[in-house]
């Protein structure tokens, strides 16, 4: 048992920079792998709706706007997502449709602000080329 | 003269709301009673209504302190239904996160025990330190809390040689920070005169009131479910079990710190001998029927889920039951014949995670024994009955 | 002409205004001294260095609803803040800064000065045992108790050690001990005990870090100020901030040699030995943890007291030798 056992140290950091970040004038870094939000790149979306079914928040929608023409509108409800990433696993396509982007401060005013919607047509699957038959190409 | 205080729900002592009325005579307490269900979210049924794999975000916010303990005791159980096994490399990259877990809620223990007592300053410490664990672990996984790595047959994300370079770093400052509170925390004199000799539970009384975790630990009974019932890899990697003798707060703060120390030496074993391969296997859509029980030890204790599943794919029954719930009845015991500035140092020394422990209600008839679930809509009836023809009080102590 | 003159006496300086902005300047030396020493940053972003801190929590808290219990003591409970105030900016004026002339006493230095001071110093305890009991609030009275429960334990070991400088110098009057230490500065060493038996005696009048048993947040909810709110809470945290900056100001003359040197360099002498021992307070609060109330009475009585005790033999004993 020592008398102010912690007397040394806490005299040592009285000449050490404090261990705060004064955000918000000085930014962090995230890493690399940091699950911000989810966007998604309409150009190689197939409709698949592994997304829907798998998001445990019932965070995307994907509504048909015409048959017809395959167009077809997503949207994604950042008010609702839990920021998980399964949506990003579940997709099937290479490279993936949906990707998480590296945003945290998202705030806004209203819940409506924070819903972000896409209006494509549908991405066509290229069938993987079958071994030793050159007659099975895509339709672009 | 005996009077009833009640803390709580609200009180600056407690992170989360629960009840705590105390029997007082003086400044020592004579009896305690816990009232439980201020944090009742009804998890176990809205799990019912979700996939195997949307199950796992939720049980991992059943908590989130211990989140990967919940999701891993979830999911550990899930594959079992499903008959799959994980590959090697996924399921110690699983238990590196679980044990980098441990070390960020023994930290965060520290410091909540520090600032319990009034010792500031070991608490701004301690959570600094636990900064290099959350930075380590939002590498590894993509978030601070809620790491979300687990997946049904293995882990969602690997690791590369610069991650586990760093990860090795971080493990060298954090073991030199930790001996040092060690050396330093269990010789200050005022911070050792709050927590010695307080909140003392015997070993007989852990055993017959099924303490478990640092709890029973500390009251010198060697009961770890990583020994017991080796799960994942547990089994292959080398480290002791923590215990203490002497049953107070002060033993509970050494078998934590001597706990960091073992998971350091996990970290870095899992590190150097992390095999090579895939690090999942898929998972089927459905489960056959069938019913598993599935323990792990949490940083608070073991954790024991029970899972049924009826051949969908979605789950019939899960039970959670959180190691603070087997906590409560050891700590009406030591709250007896404590002093009343005790009382936060006692609570907070089982580490209590309250939302952990919030299951359903179940009524006891005092008279008759009888046991019954009531539903929400019918104690609010009885309520709303009793408010109408109860007359106003003046001088009312508790409205109960 | 001299009703003008003593108004701004009373309003500007030494009066209202100067206790306002020292007291407030002492509080944000004492939290960002802290800050550092946890290795954190304290107030940063009010004002530069964040010198307006406590200026600003005072004005929020001057704007916050201001809830009376309904069985509190409505004449107690308001008046107590104002009385409490009143009793420590009385306290300032006793300090041997302003305005004395060694030769001849004057209404604010007079022979037995310390004394009155000392006893000054007692009424802020007294006003939260009030300010507790009238409170009616469990947790309050609790509070309330342990404040007089705190005072049978540190005031007879700082009674004893501020009074031994007294007895070296050879008077009560704190401008003669003052100007007795001014001229022998070494005569502090055989003081040194007392010195520091008298700076842990300060920390627990001011109920600071490892005697804040009485308005103890995660125990008792705020203890002796768990109902007030809004301007009484402010008039009372502007009372404690007060006592800490009289009680050092007590110690400085007492034991360090005063505030020599005329109406300037007293001023500067006064700022700077106050602060020296606002940053030994600040150390004391951040090396160590809180300590129940009956190890309090216990580390008081068997240390404290016996150690005073000692200080007090010592200075018998030099000054016999000295004649």
């Amino acid at each position: 048992m020592r008398i102010a056992a912690f007397l040394p140290e806490i005299l040592r950091h009285l000449f050490k920079k404090p261990a705060t970040v004064d955000y918000p004038f000085v930014k962090l870094e995230v890493p690399k792998d940091f699950r911000g939000t989810p966007f998604l790149h309409p150009e190689l979306c197939i409709v698949c709706r592994a997304c829907v079914r798998d998001c445990p928040a019932e965070a995307i929608d994907i509504l048909t706007v015409s048959e017809a023409d395959k167009k077809f509108k997503m949207i994604i409800h950042n008010d609702r997502c839990i920021h998980c990433a399964q949506c990003v696993e579940s997709c099937p396509t290479t490279p993936k449709a949906l990707e998480m982007d590296h945003l945290f401060e998202i705030s806004a005013f209203s819940r409506w602000d924070l819903k972000k919607e896409w209006e494509y047509v549908k991405a066509q699957v290229k069938p993987k080329a079958a071994a030793g038959t050159p007659s099975a190409e895509a339709k672009s | 003269m005996k009077f009833t205080v009640p803390i709580g729900p609200q009180h600056p002592a407690l992170k989360e709301p629960i009840s705590l009325r105390m029997t007082l005579e003086g400044e020592v307490i004579r009896d305690a009673d816990i009232r439980l269900g201020y944090n009742h979210r009804g998890l176990e049924k809205l799990a019912e209504e979700k996939t195997w794999l949307q199950n796992i975000y939720l049980t991992e916010r059943i908590c989130g302190i211990c989140s990967h303990s919940h999701a891993t005791c979830y999911t550990q159980g899930v594959e079992k239904l499903m008959e799959i096994e994980p590959p090697k490399r996924g399921i110690y990259l699983r238990f590196l996160v679980a044990e980098l877990e441990r070390v960020h809620s023994h930290l965060l223990w520290l410091g909540v025990a520090g600032h319990e007592a009034g010792f500031d300053t070991f608490f701004m410490y301690t959570w600094r330190d636990r900064e290099v664990v959350m930075d380590i672990l939002e590498m590894v996984s993509g978030n601070r809390v809620h790491y979300a790595i687990n997946t049904l047959g293995g882990v969602r994300r690997d690791i590369d040689d610069l991650q586990k370079k760093k990860i090795l770093d971080s493990l060298a400052i954090l073991r030199q920070r930790t001996e040092y509170y060690l050396k330093i925390g269990a010789n200050e004199p005022s911070f050792v005169a709050r927590i010695a000799g307080v909140g003392h539970l015997s070993k007989e009384d852990a055993l017959a009131l099924c303490a478990v975790g640092p709890m029973a630990r500390a009251s010198d009974i060697a009961q770890d479910v990583r020994k017991d019932d080796p799960y994942g890899m547990y089994g292959e990697v080398p480290f002791e079990v923590a215990t203490a003798t002497t049953g107070d707060v002060l033993g509970r703060v050494v078998v934590r710190v001597k706990e960091l120390m073992q998971s350091y030496n996990i970290i870095e074993f899992l590190l150097k001998n992390l095999p090579d391969g895939p690090v999942a296997v898929r998972a089927p859509r459905r489960a056959k029927p069938n019913e598993v029980v599935s323990r792990y030890e949490a940083p608070r204790g073991e954790n024991i889920h029970y899972i049924r599943s009826n051949g969908t794919d979605k789950p019939e029954r899960l039970k959670v039951r959180a190691p603070t719930l087997a906590n409560y009845p050891a700590t009406v015991v030591m709250l007896k014949n404590g002093f009343i500035a005790d009382i936060p140092l006692i609570f907070a020394a089982i580490d209590p995670c309250i939302c952990c422990a919030e299951r359903t209600v179940t009524l006891v008839d005092g008279r008759s024994g009888q046991e019954n679930i009531v539903l929400m809509s019918e104690l609010r009836r009885r309520a709303q009955e009793r408010w109408k023809k109860a007359p106003p009080k003046k001088d009312a102590v508790w409205p109960f | 002409m001299a009703i003008l003159k003593t108004l701004l006496y009373i309003l500007a300086y030494p009066g209202f205004l100067f206790i306002f902005v020292y007291s407030t300047f002492c509080e944000w030396f004492d939290r960002k001294v802290y800050a550092h020493l946890q290795n954190r940053m304290g107030p940063t972003h009010t004002g530069r260095w964040g010198i307006l801190q406590p200026v600003a929590d005072f004005v929020k808290l001057l704007a916050k609803e201001d809830i009376v219990p309904e069985r509190a003591d409505k004449t107690l409970f308001t008046l107590l803040p104002v009385f409490g105030i009143a009793a420590v900016s009385t306290a300032m004026l006793l300090l041997p800064v302003w305005h004395y002339d060694l030769a001849q006493p004057s209404p604010n230095s007079f022979s037995g000065d310390i004394i009155v001071l000392l006893y000054i110093l007692t009424l802020p305890t007294l006003v939260f045992f009030l300010a507790a009991w009238s409170s009616t609030s469990f947790f309050s009275t609790i509070g309330g108790a342990r404040v007089l429960t705190m005072l049978f334990g540190y005031e007879v070991p700082l009674f004893l050690a501020v009074l031994s400088p007294a007895i070296m110098a050879g008077s009560w009057r704190l401008a003669e001990i003052a100007a007795f230490f001014a001229h022998k500065p070494l005569l502090i060493l055989p003081n040194i005990i007392g010195f520091i038996v008298s700076v842990i005696c300060l920390q627990a009048k001011l109920e600071r870090t490892p005697f804040d048993i009485p308005h103890a947040e995660t125990e008792i909810v705020g203890g002796t100020f768990t109902e007030y709110s809004g301007k009484k809470l402010a008039l009372f945290r502007l009372m404690t901030d007060v006592e800490m900056v009289v009680g050092s100001g007590l110690i400085a003359a007492a034991f360090l040699g005063g505030f020599p040197g005329g109406v300037l360099l007293g001023f500067i002498h006064f700022v700077i030995k106050t602060l020296f021992i606002i940053f030994l307070l600040s150390l004391i609060r951040a090396l160590t943890s809180r300590i129940r109330i009956d190890q309090v009475i216990s580390f008081s009585w068997k240390y404290l007291a016996p150690l005073a005790v000692l200080q007090l033999l010592i200075t018998i004993v030099l000054k016999g030798f000295s004649r």
